[in-house]
């Protein structure tokens, strides 16, 4: 066995290239169980990465962190949106607003590719703990940006929430490896969360409509429809 | 003690809310809790001396100092205001059917508890406790935009809650960035505003400038700055009108106000040289595309979001010039464009009443023999769009004169630039009113149209506002100069 380390940094940059093929597959995806249940392995990852984090540094704060990810991110959150798909009987989104998944994909390739100039040339000065935190830290804002193209490239709310909730992921990977956030704050970013999904799918769904009512208000997933452009 | 008093009301009156039956004793509550916090406020104004140190205030996640409790009192003279005006409004949506009767609680709730929410975001000094807060205020406002039972709402509500909170997740990013900024340099991390500003000399500027940027995009959304203004004109047209005015009036200001907090740390950087031309040229940006989309506008409601738009473009040139004097009148536009702002959007409501199209939200209003149906409305919006535009002696003339009087002595291009816009904004605004409110039936003609009886309470918030612009612009007291200069001062232009 080599030294803890070099074992640590092998885990990360695996765990790395999990998140990227989990943002990849958000991205591109058309099936919406699928797509819940991918969301659900990336927060998984972000558990697996924060547990890592702190059995090298031994800072609490991590542990917290890891927990009620898992607790909301891996569990809650996904199973409540699965309830509500099953509800609203919404199997797939295959409308692409303005990207289709290739130019998608092809653009946050160079997206990936600008931030990590970017940074480079921001952080060099001062995170010289070593080029993992580094690729940490550009990996988060990737999958910041990455979320946001799912946001708003793609037509139902429901993927909208999902691709907010991957941007969620990001700014809290890169808050792990940018710096040490104080724990309340993740956890108050998470009940801002939760609100905000209940919320949204309130709205998209009407709470307290019969099923037929439900078919009614289905059109109404189609939001920003030819609007989008107008200011 | 005073933030206590604050929570203690809306706790008090959320649960009056739970046990009440009418809209009447809703209205009450909500009435009551705006005059509370008005008269804490003014409490704290006369009474305490500020900033303020005491149990909860001062630990480090809430203070109050002059510019929070500007804004503060602000936001509660418009709660106020919009309360008693909702008196009247909501009546006549639920007689309308516009707004179910179930729904009437929720909205209460939602109010009572959204002006709490500014009050503690006004008073955060954890920026990341602000954020939270800010969140917050999109979320429940959000929901009061899409109370009513349309689905344009919805639609409305739900693109205001995407743009928004997408942008705030950049924002926290840019938290985050000057978190470790603060970490590297002083050891111990923190997001504290008043410890950040003691320490903002030693920030390297390369970080400085992509933790703003970042925060900018966040903050900026929340203000409806161009490019991310998208949500603004579609939540603030689609609201019930004493909400619009809450939107218009207080929540564009608590982006402005995040801006202004941060921009005061960057100002103690050398980073300062790079942002402010972003300032200028996103604020210059922001009144371009609201002049231009002004010009063919057909909605009242809509025409006077996007003027919001532009004078938020405004505030950001003032505060790109970072002079004392411009940032002196930024924080009185602050001021002068919430009240006049307010009044008009309460002014438009009483003609949406009057002339509401059935069709649709978006379709163009259909006013005409206005004064001869609502004097007071017509005269509010004329004289509100006068001083919107900056016409002695109402507020906005003596802001607006003087930032750009200090924009004129950083680049005279730049300020003739912004005239033109500014003009074509104007042109517009004069354009629609001429148009409209011309549109008379010749007499002898029968006009198929039911005269809406507006209430007293609808009619005295708009006279009252008007009142206070009028006022305030003719003779502004002496120690409320005083009070703006100390903000000055504490953010250290």
């Amino acid at each position: 066995m080599t030294d803890p380390a070099a074992f640590f940094n092998g885990i990360i940059k695996i765990l790395f290239v999990c998140v990227i093929i989990t943002a990849a597959y958000i991205i591109t995806t058309k099936n919406l169980i699928t797509l819940v249940r991918v969301y659900a392995l990336q927060s998984l990852t972000l558990v697996a990465i924060a547990l890592a984090l702190y059995w090298y540094e031994g800072t609490t704060i991590l542990l917290a962190i890891a927990i009620i990810t898992l607790v909301f991110k891996v569990i809650l959150i996904p199973y409540f949106i699965a309830t509500i798909q099953e509800k609203i009987r919404i199997k797939r989104d295959i409308e692409f607003h303005f990207l289709s998944p290739t130019s998608s994909l092809l653009i946050s390739l160079a997206l990936m590719i600008v931030i990590y100039i970017t940074l480079s040339r921001i952080l060099l000065d001062t995170l010289i703990k070593g080029s993992l935190f580094f690729f940490g830290a550009v990996i988060g804002i990737s999958l910041v940006l990455m979320g946001m193209i799912v946001t708003f490239s793609r037509k139902k709310a429901i993927t909208k929430v999902l691709g907010y909730l991957s941007m969620e992921n990001g700014v809290l990977l890169f808050g792990l490896f940018a710096t040490e956030l104080p724990f309340i704050i993740e956890f108050l970013i998470i009940i801002d969360l939760v609100i905000l999904i209940l919320l949204t799918t309130i709205l998209t769904v009407g709470i307290d409509s019969t099923l037929e009512e439900y078919h009614n208000r289905l059109h109404r997933f189609y939001l920003w429809e030819e609007r989008e452009e107008s200011p | 003690m005073i933030l206590f008093a604050y929570a203690l009301c809306a706790v008090s009156a959320l649960i009056l809310i739970a046990f009440s039956r009418t809209h009447q004793q809703l209205n009450t509550i909500a009435i009551g809790q705006g005059v509370l916090y008005l008269a804490i406020t003014a409490y704290v104004l006369f009474c305490v001396h500020i900033p303020v140190e005491t149990f909860i205030v001062g630990s480090g996640y809430f203070f109050i100092d002059h510019l929070g409790l500007f804004e503060v009192m602000v936001a509660t003279i418009i709660f106020s205001l919009s309360a008693i005006y909702a008196r009247g409004y909501i009546e006549n949506l639920l007689v309308s059917g516009d707004l179910e009767t179930g729904s009437l609680k929720l909205f209460y709730a939602a109010w009572c508890l959204l002006e709490l929410v500014i009050v503690l975001a006004f008073f955060s000094d954890n920026l990341a406790l602000f954020w939270i807060f800010a969140e917050m205020t999109t979320i429940i406002s959000a929901m009061l935009v899409a109370i009513l039972s349309a689905k344009e709402n919805i639609d409305a509500a739900l693109k205001y809650i995407f743009v928004a909170s997408v942008a705030m997740l950049f924002a926290f990013v840019g938290l985050i960035f000057l978190f470790e900024i603060s970490r590297s340099t002083s050891g111990n991390g923190t997001l504290n505003w008043t410890i950040l500003m003691q320490h903002a000399s030693v920030f390297p500027p390369g970080m400085v400038i992509a933790a703003f940027a970042f925060i900018f995009i966040g903050f900026a959304a929340k203000s409806g700055i161009f490019p991310f203004h998208t949500w603004l004109p579609e939540a603030h047209a689609k609201a019930p009108s004493a909400v619009s005015a809450i939107l218009s009036g207080v929540l564009l200001n608590v982006g402005i106000y995040g801006i202004i907090r941060v921009f005061a740390i960057v100002d103690q950087t050398t980073a300062v040289a790079a942002v402010t031309p972003m300032l200028l040229l996103f604020g210059i940006l922001s009144i371009a595309i609201a002049a231009i989309s002004m010009l063919p506008e057909k909605n009242l409601k809509k025409l006077i979001a996007f003027s919001s738009i532009e004078n938020m473009g405004i505030l950001l040139v003032g505060l790109a010039v970072a002079t004392p004097l411009a940032v002196f009148w930024v924080i009185f536009h602050v001021m002068a464009h919430a009240f006049t702002k307010a009044s008009l959007f309460l002014s438009a409501g009483i003609l949406h009443r009057q002339y509401r199209s059935q069709l649709s939200a978006d379709a163009p209003d259909d006013i005409h023999d206005v004064f001869r149906f609502q004097p007071l409305a017509a005269w509010g919006i004329i004289l509100g769009g006068l001083a919107i535009i900056g016409m002695p002696p109402f507020m906005v003339f003596f802001s607006k004169f003087f930032i750009l009087l200090s924009l004129g002595s950083v680049s005279l291009w730049t300020l003739a630039l912004v005239l033109v816009l500014i003009f074509i904004a104007t042109a517009a605004l004069g354009y629609f009113v001429i148009r409209m409110f011309g549109r008379v039936t010749p007499p002898g003609e029968s006009v198929d149209l039911v005269p809406y009886l507006t209430p007293l309470s609808m009619k005295a918030p708009i006279v009252i506002l008007l009142s206070i612009i009028l006022i305030l612009g003719i003779m502004f007291p002496a120690g409320g100069s005083a009070f703006i200069s100390q903000i000055v001062t504490e953010l250290k232009f």
